[in-house]
């Protein structure tokens, strides 16, 4: 998997800022794409493209348990968020629906990638190679359920 | 083996143990509303799968619900077809509804206590991140994504990670209670161990000042226990519980034997281990004021607004995010608290709207009147804290000094209704938030207990409740 990052510096980047509120009674998903980062980032709908990553700091997807904001951001193009620690409840939306991967990694390696960088992501061995800066970063293995609800690809296809 | 109260509630709801945690857990009460569900019902349709447990199932509206005359019609279109699929989905798959017209009608987490749906050592699920606030009771209650609550919706079951276990050992005795209340307590706590300091655990509140509190206030400590980064929050049941429960509605038939099994067994053993401890000490706190973009950025009323260095300690991407929340906040640094004047006062949200939180702003309100200039409202947590409060007499304590006396739901706490700032707006609201435009596009909310709320609407700027005499 492979895109290009899309850098914020930022800590705590909260559910309200990456779909606001007023659009939560929106139903279609690519309409809600269009709004995807608009409290933080008013131009990200303009500069996203399909297979792009976001990049950021500790506790992404802090506060509400909208599945609207791991949607917003899949239906934009965003394949994965890699960030230095995620809140739990969008950590695990982002996989219960196969909208994206959240990928935990150190705090240097969120400060090495650059916004621009050219990622290549493989889960399989737990690395992120930065293409850029021709580097490989490790990643934080999944937690077992989350790990076994991507590999199903999605909550409804997970067997025990 | 010595075990935690989270332990005991988890360890007896366990359907399916796959190890390393992995668990498949029984869900006793689903609460469901009209924002995070309509997907889910959607799904179940596609699937032709029927709600497993409608009697465990309770539905209300509140996100999105206007707070003014009901009797007009939604203006928000959007609003009122999320409402309208509400009311649908119940009744095609027999769930049980407190719709808009209902004398049962209000926040779900308002309710779900009230109507005794709510009970200690049950596993609570909803589509909402403040789910947490039924922990009070000892119910171990997680707010989820959709994808979940259609999961619920079917099995009745929920797969989960099992959290860590986090005490919060909370010490001491506050010297004014009605001055400083459970809000600031739960401030100081988050204030201290950050927006993330719970990532991935349970808290359980334990210690004298948490038993002081009455049900009302172990509410409003749990609701933001989300605010600390865990998944849920804990207090062990005691005879409040009990007290607080006996005679509600949907209350199970053999509730005075399950009295008895919840004393002998929800507690957490004397010695057993938590995965991680905080103590904090209540006998010197003051009240608190929140003066950025999440609720860790929050200070001492007697305080000022914070250098972003000051605030950083040394880490430079705090010290950027404290610059950040300054602009958007338009704040100075080293202005007193006392001296920020507020547009808008907000008292409500699933945090603070229930009955003692009216009683105790009242207080501070009654025969004052609103500081020019200043709009402030009051929306009760539910149809019945709104009745039960008129027959207090409290509307028109509220509405003599220029308050709103409003219809219940989440009003301004989310943006999603009616009730929102204006861009620029400053607002001291008694909600959980005070993320970027969580208010509304451009808004700016403070967070502070009712009596700060109800006394910042009387004098337009804050004031340190401390030196009114509250009793």
């Amino acid at each position: 998997m492979k895109g290009s990052a899309i850098k914020y510096e930022k800590d705590n980047i909260d559910t309200d800022v990456i779909l606001p509120g007023p659009y939560l009674k929106i139903h279609d998903y690519n309409e809600l794409a269009k709004h995807a980062m608009e409290g933080l980032d008013r131009d990200f709908h303009k500069k996203v493209k399909p297979g792009d990553f976001i990049v950021a700091g500790r506790n992404f997807g802090c506060g509400s348990s909208r599945e609207h904001a791991p949607i917003a951001l899949s239906y934009s193009g965003i394949k994965a968020v890699v960030a230095v620690s995620f809140a739990r409840i969008f950590y695990r939306n982002a996989v219960d629906g196969a909208f994206l991967l959240p990928i935990e990694v150190e705090e240097e390696t969120y400060r090495d990638i650059s916004d621009g960088d050219e990622l290549e992501l493989e889960t399989a061995k737990n690395e992120i190679r930065n293409l850029t800066k021709n580097k490989t970063y490790r990643m934080k293995p999944f937690p077992d359920l989350i790990g076994k609800i991507i590999e199903a690809g999605g909550l409804f296809n997970y067997r025990p | 083996m010595a075990k935690t109260l989270f332990e005991k509630i988890w360890e007896s709801h366990v359907v399916l143990d796959e190890g390393n945690g992995r668990s498949l857990l029984y869900v006793d009460r689903h609460l469901v509303h009209e924002v995070t569900s309509p997907q889910a019902f959607d799904g179940l349709r596609m699937n032709h799968r029927r709600v497993r447990r409608p009697d465990l199932t309770f539905a209300t509206m509140d996100h999105n619900v206007p707070t003014d005359n009901r009797s007009l019609p939604i203006v928000d279109q959007t609003s009122g077809m999320q409402i309208r699929a509400l009311e649908r989905n119940c009744s095609e798959f027999g769930v049980r509804l407190f719709g808009m017209d209902s004398p049962d009608q209000g926040i779900v987490h308002v309710i779900g206590p009230e109507l005794g749906i709510t009970i200690p050592g049950s596993t609570i699920v909803c589509g909402d991140s403040h789910t947490s606030t039924h922990g009070a009771f000892g119910a171990l209650a997680f707010g989820i994504g959709t994808s979940d609550v259609e999961h619920v919706l079917a099995t009745q079951c929920i797969w989960m990670d099992k959290p860590e276990t986090f005490e919060i050992r909370v010490e001491g005795r506050r010297r004014n209670p009605h001055a400083v209340t459970a809000k600031d307590i739960m401030l100081s706590i988050i204030r201290r161990i950050g927006t993330g300091g719970g990532t991935g655990t349970t808290f359980e509140y334990r210690g004298d000042a948490i038993s002081e509190l009455s049900m009302e206030q172990r509410m409003t400590i749990c609701n933001m226990s989300i605010e600390g980064g865990a998944r849920a929050g804990l207090v062990a049941p005691d005879e409040k519980t009990f007290d607080y429960l006996r005679g509600r509605r949907y209350l199970p038939e053999k509730f005075d034997d399950m009295v008895e099994y919840w004393r002998e067994n929800l507690k957490t053993d004397g010695n057993a281990a938590f995965d991680r401890c905080f103590t904090i000490h209540v006998d010197d706190i003051a009240p608190q004021v929140s003066w950025g973009t999440n609720p860790a950025m929050t200070v001492d009323v007697t305080g000022r607004v914070p250098f972003p260095s000051e605030y950083a300690g040394g880490f430079p991407g705090e010290e950027k995010a404290a610059e950040k929340a300054l602009q958007y906040m338009g704040l100075k640094p080293g202005t007193p608290i006392t001296e920020i004047h507020v547009d808008r006062v907000f008292i409500g949200s699933c945090t603070n709207s229930r009955l003692e939180d009216l009683v105790e702003a009242a207080k501070v309100v009654r025969g004052r009147k609103v500081s020019q200039g200043v709009r402030a409202m009051v929306v009760p947590g539910s149809q019945h804290v709104k009745r039960q409060a008129e027959d207090l007499g409290l509307d028109r304590v509220f509405k003599d000094a220029g308050f709103e006396w409003r219809e219940s739901g989440c009003s301004m706490c989310l943006g999603m209704n009616p009730d929102i700032l204006a861009s620029g707006e400053r607002c001291a609201s008694t909600s959980n938030r005070n993320f970027e435009g969580r208010q509304g596009t451009g808004g700016r909310t403070h967070l502070v207990s009712p009596v700060m709320a109800a006394a910042a609407a009387i004098a337009g700027h804050f004031v340190d409740v401390r030196e009114m005499g509250l009793t």
